[in-house]
């Protein structure tokens, strides 16, 4: 897979590696129940690089947005024609550290037009350190309110 | 009472729910327009009734075309909901 495939740009692109399942480049065929995982290495220069961001739990979220889009549709556009629209239900243990490896497991849970939620899980090892469901949003780019309402 | 009079407010209930609206179900116009004008919702409340749907009502919603008819109003959504019940 190509690493343009990858929404965003060091160091907000959080994932390195697909480790089960993604759909053909560009299609959006998966069906509700469609499962994914990603390997996220939690480098102390990507750390360096964010600063206090890496302590932020909404950085998990994020990496669950990123999962679900790049698995939903590894192309480099459909990729990049997406965004996080949405959490729900989020509950975080703990903040990464660095050095560790994170793995993000997303589900499809339905989708309706270009909206999808997914619903993921961020485990480093056994312990799970956040769940949540994220709301996505598969296009060219965002709504006008929606870039005037984020900075 | 007719299918439609138990209906109506079964699906005017899980729009509350689903959405967290902070309304009185019984204030919902069976005619007036869900998005938009009306109760102004948007696409990602969209998703939500569709989910919600499926979970109470077992049925599908196709594709947004078909969505986007269904969700015209309340009973535009109760049509939808009694003819896939009957399909």
């Amino acid at each position: 897979m190509s690493a343009a495939a990858f929404p965003h740009a060091y160091p907000f692109r959080f994932v390195d590696t697909v480790s089960q399942g993604a759909t053909s480049g560009g299609e959006r065929t998966a069906p509700p129940g469609f499962q994914g995982r990603v390997r996220i290495r939690v480098t102390a220069n990507a750390r360096a690089a964010m600063g206090e961001g890496w302590q932020s739990p909404l950085l998990y979220p994020e990496a669950i947005a990123q999962a679900a889009l790049l698995l939903e549709g590894a192309d480099a556009e459909a990729g990049r024609g997406g965004y996080l629209a949405g959490i729900q239900e989020l509950s975080i243990e703990r903040a990464p550290r660095a050095g560790e490896t994170l793995e993000i497991s997303v589900r499809l849970h339905g989708r309706f037009g270009a909206m999808h939620r997914f619903d993921g899980e961020v485990h480093a090892g056994e312990e799970l350190l956040a769940r949540g469901s994220v709301l996505v949003r598969q296009g060219e780019s965002a709504p006008q309110e929606a870039q005037e309402g984020t900075s | 009472m007719s299918s439609r009079e138990q209906l109506a407010p079964r699906v005017k209930e899980l729009i509350v729910r689903r959405l967290k609206l902070e309304i009185d179900p019984t204030t919902i116009d069976d005619a007036a327009p869900l998005f938009g004008e009306g109760l102004g919702l948007d696409s990602i409340d969209a998703l939500e009734l569709v989910l919600g749907l499926e979970q109470e009502f077992q049925i599908k919603v196709e594709d947004e075309e078909v969505g986007v008819k269904a969700f015209a109003s309340v009973n535009a959504l109760c049509d939808f909901i009694e003819q896939k019940k009957t399909a």
